[in-house]
């Protein structure tokens, strides 16, 4: 008797339940771009009923009358897309949609090129963009791969060029300055940039600011700025697992073949978040291992990143993040000289190494931690301090070397806008920093660097006018300090021929502690130290244009660097024996400019890119061309997408490298253009997509630095969930 | 418009991508008679060197004067200022006993003197029994005639021909 009760009342109470589920059915699936990267923040309308989509994509849209339901997905900066769906009275169907960019696209918000929030319009320097889709669609697994293919951007062994800046130094004294969300990540000891410290996955775009950066960032940045911007952990659990398979084509001729079996690799990455509204994680770890391309060319690395928010008010955020590399990696030194390995009766054997180099092995640990604290005190003023640690740490077996460095650095930077909007800006910041080596190659130094800069920007009529500059103090620790004054001046004036900007700056690069110090003997040649290397100094103009006509983005600039006591590797001789030596190139020049494209020319499902660089370097002193600068860079790239499925491509083409160093045995080497074709295609679908990549599709066997071979073709899958 | 300029571009990217890059650069090139390989050197080059050649002998000199019966008559000097060297020695098709390095002293080379300027340094051995010459067979290109050069470990003419004085 006392079930009927309850067994009536929840008659009743279903009755109206079935009533309304029965009138009414849900929408559910994900929304992405046209590279498969979901978005978030699309609104999804059908009648009455309104959904947004997550932090990945998904929505579920409830109360949707049955019958034909007419979908309305709507986000800035993308089109409208209208889906007609038949609704099963309540039952549920599943829509997947794919957005494309809006005509007027929204302009992307870049925060290196003035250490604030701007927009790229109001940049008066030339900025370069990896943004998450270009990551998704290219699907490459290490950073320096998703850098190499930004405009103007070219990479020699692994050593970073913009414009030409660095040349080739075996990773010495890098003329461009790696941030990891803001935060200076060059190496302490040798000033060159580890590309494996932050694993790809926690990178969700890249800024590259071309020209002398050293007004704001001081050292280092005399070439120019790449900031890898690591993901925001968004609310709620999430995850995401990518793995990635694929093998090595063999040389193209059998007499090249160096191996008997397929040369693999592979890895896979993992990350989890959780998240609330004040405290926010992330974990990522992941591995890899690769069999190399060519002889003695193995690798494994493993990693590990996270990364803390804690959102104690509104407007203030306190953020610790870090990350850990292990790599462990055969050194394949330059391909034999003849007579040194089983050259098979040919001049050159590319993918051999000689006898007397078997067996070289370095373990290279790196890592960093960092603090940053921001306080958005009201829409005047935000203020941010920041303290952070990078370490480095390498072993080399055969022949044996050690070395550890460190760089603590720390800065405290204000951000001032009177009356709250653009108009007015006043950037203004404190920084130091200490580096330290103990190595028995480079010796035991430390050096201290304090530094104080500020920057202005104001709007006269549609001017933007903006003027700054830095003082850094250098020293070693037991020496005295030298003073370097570095001031930039910039201008952006939007006209209907679009948008010129222009900017006069001055760079400069302390030495490395290793170009200072360096004693040891590579490939049969002996670096000698010089303690007086002086600091390297530029002045870079630029002039430039972006011009908008719908979809499609032009944007040119012509730069001119005029610089002094350059650092280079000399090689020379004495008594017979090779020897390298860095020292100041009294002056060099380096000139162009450089045209990037992007647009939907012929369909808006199209996406079409050219990036071309010339560059016309030399070396004023002796009236040459400067080493490891090719004049011509081109990138071409396509992607096509339809429904779940893309397929595209880059085309990349570097001029033949006009001169090299690093010594007499490699000059006669034949150099060729380097024209390298990727394919790729992808699937995508809800949370689940797959990627193939073919890099170097033909093939195409070439070199950029002495008796260095570069990647051969490569097919790889990339199958990536998020949850 | 946009057909021709995707045309263009399509030609061009084919004309640069058909370029194969690097491509494999025999020592001997195609159509070469003779011999090819790598030799090394080892111990100091004396001063008094004059010059190092490679010859060949259809068979092993039997008598001094056996030893003018080179080929090539216009042998090829060997560089000196490396740890190996990659040669092509043009020879007639047919079989050679003896493929040897041969260290000139200075002087002034006549069949009198020979004796005395001309050193054997080296030569390509039997892979069985590396103590004897290996033969070597040219039937248009030879690869792989690889042996050492070891300036200290010379032996005079007179050694294969004695008494020496």
């Amino acid at each position: 008797m006392t079930q009927l009760p309850c067994g009536v009342l929840l008659a009743l109470l279903c009755v109206p339940v079935r009533a309304w589920a029965q009138a009414t059915g849900v929408v559910y699936g994900s929304v992405s771009d046209s590279a498969g990267v979901p978005i978030s923040d699309v609104r999804i309308t059908s009648g009455r009923a309104a959904a947004t989509s997550d932090v990945v994509g998904r929505y579920r849209l409830a109360g949707v009358p049955p019958s034909h339901a007419v979908l309305r997905f709507a986000r800035l900066g993308f089109r409208v897309t209208l889906d007609t769906v038949a609704v099963p009275a309540g039952d549920s169907v599943r829509v997947d949609v794919t957005l494309r960019p809006g005509r007027f696209a929204l302009e992307p918000v870049i925060v290196t090129a003035a250490k604030r929030s701007q927009l790229l319009d109001q940049s008066a320097t030339s900025v370069a963009l990896v943004s998450d889709s270009d990551l998704a669609r290219r699907a490459v697994s290490t950073v320096d791969e998703a850098v190499d293919k930004a405009a103007g951007v070219l990479f020699l062994n692994g050593q970073v060029n913009i414009r030409g800046s660095s040349g080739f130094v075996e990773g010495l004294g890098s003329r461009v300055l790696l941030l990891v969300d803001g935060v200076p990540a060059n190496e302490a000891d040798r000033g060159g940039v580890d590309w494996d410290m932050v694993p790809l996955d926690e990178v969700q775009r890249v800024e590259v600011v071309k020209g002398a950066g050293s007004s704001l960032y001081g050292s280092a940045a005399l070439g120019g700025v790449v900031n890898l911007l690591t993901r925001d952990v968004p609310v709620g659990f999430h995850g995401r697992v990518r793995t990635t398979a694929g093998a090595y084509a063999d040389p193209p001729d059998a007499a090249w073949r160096f191996r008997d079996y397929v040369g693999g690799l592979g890895g896979l990455d993992a990350t989890g978040s959780y998240g609330t509204e004040a405290i926010r994680g992330s974990l990522t770890l992941g591995g890899r291992h690769s069999d190399g391309y060519r002889e003695q060319d193995r690798s494994d690395q493993w990693e590990g990143a996270g990364k803390l928010e804690w959102h104690p008010a509104p407007g203030t955020r306190v953020t610790a993040s870090g990350s850990w590399t292990s790599h462990q990696y055969q050194v394949s030194p330059p391909w034999c000289e003849p007579g040194q390995c089983d050259d098979r009766g040919l001049a050159f054997q590319p993918f051999r190494i000689g006898i007397s180099d078997t067996g070289a092995y370095t373990r290279s640990d790196k890592g960093y931690a960092a603090t940053t604290l921001e306080r958005t005190a009201s829409a005047e003023f935000a203020w941010q301090a920041r303290a952070s640690w990078v370490r480095t740490h390498f072993t080399d077996f055969q022949p044996y070397n050690w070395g550890v460095a460190n760089r603590y650095g720390t800065e405290l930077r204000g951000t001032l806008r009177p009356g709250g909007d653009s108009d007015r800006v006043l950037t203004v910041g404190l920084e130091a920093a200490r580096a330290d080596v103990t190595s028995d190659i480079f010796g035991r130094h430390a050096e201290n660097e304090l530094s104080a800069y500020g920057e202005g920007e104001r709007r006269v009529g549609s001017v933007r006018l903006s003027a700054g500059a830095r003082v850094d103090e250098i020293g070693l620790v037991g020496g005295g300090l030298a003073g370097q004054l570095s001031p930039r001046v910039g201008v952006v004036w939007p006209t209907r021929f679009g948008t010129w900007r222009g900017s006069i700056g001055h760079g400069f690069r302390t030495p490395s502690l290793a170009e200072r110090f360096s004693s040891l003997v590579a490939f049969g040649i002996r670096l000698v130290p010089d303690s007086t290397l002086a600091a390297e100094t530029a002045w870079a103009f630029e002039l430039g244009d972006a011009v908008s006509l719908g979809s499609t983005r032009l944007d040119a600039a012509a730069f001119w660097t005029e610089a002094r006591q350059l650092i280079e590797p000399t090689f020379f001789d004495s008594g017979g024996v090779p020897y390298i030596q860095f020292r100041n190139v009294l002056r060099a020049r380096l000139r162009g400019f450089d045209l990037s494209l992007v647009g939907r020319p012929f369909t808006p499902s199209l996406e079409t890119s050219v990036a071309y660089t010339f560059l016309d370097a030399r070396d004023l002193g002796i009236d040459s061309v400067l080493a490891f600068r090719p004049k011509h860079l081109l990138t071409l790239a396509a992607d096509y997408a339809f429904r779940p499925f893309s397929v595209g491509g880059d085309f990349r083409y570097v001029s033949r490298i006009e001169r090299i160093e690093l010594g007499l045995s490699w000059a006669d080497d034949p150099r060729v253009p380097a024209a390298v074709l990727d394919l790729r295609a992808g699937w995508s679908r809800d949370a689940c997509s797959a990627r193939l990549l073919v890099t170097n599709a033909l093939n195409y066997i070439y070199s950029l630095t002495p008796g260095t071979l570069e990647p051969v073709r490569t097919v790889s899958v990339v199958l990536t969930w998020t949850y | 418009m946009p057909r021709r300029i995707s045309r263009a571009a399509l030609v061009t990217l084919g004309a640069l991508a058909c370029n194969n890059g690097l491509q494999p650069v025999p020592v001997c090139p195609p159509g070469f008679v003779g011999i090819c390989g790598t030799v090394a050197f080892r111990g100091a080059v004396p001063d008094s060197t004059q010059a190092v050649f490679i010859v060949a002998f259809d068979s092993f000199p039997q008598t001094l004067s056996d030893l003018f019966k080179f080929k090539p008559a216009s042998p090829v000097q060997l560089p000196l200022d490396r740890p190996t060297f990659a040669y092509a020695v043009p020879l007639p098709n047919g079989r050679y006993d003896w493929v040897l390095a041969v260290w000139q002293k200075v002087g002034t080379l006549t069949p009198q003197t020979a004796g005395t300027l001309l050193q054997e340094t080296g030569f390509y051995r039997d892979a069985s029994d590396t103590t004897k010459p290996g033969v070597v067979l040219v039937d248009g290109t030879r690869a792989g005639v690889d042996f050492v050069i070891d300036f200290d470990n010379r032996h005079p003419v007179c050694s294969y021909f004695p008494p020496c004085p």
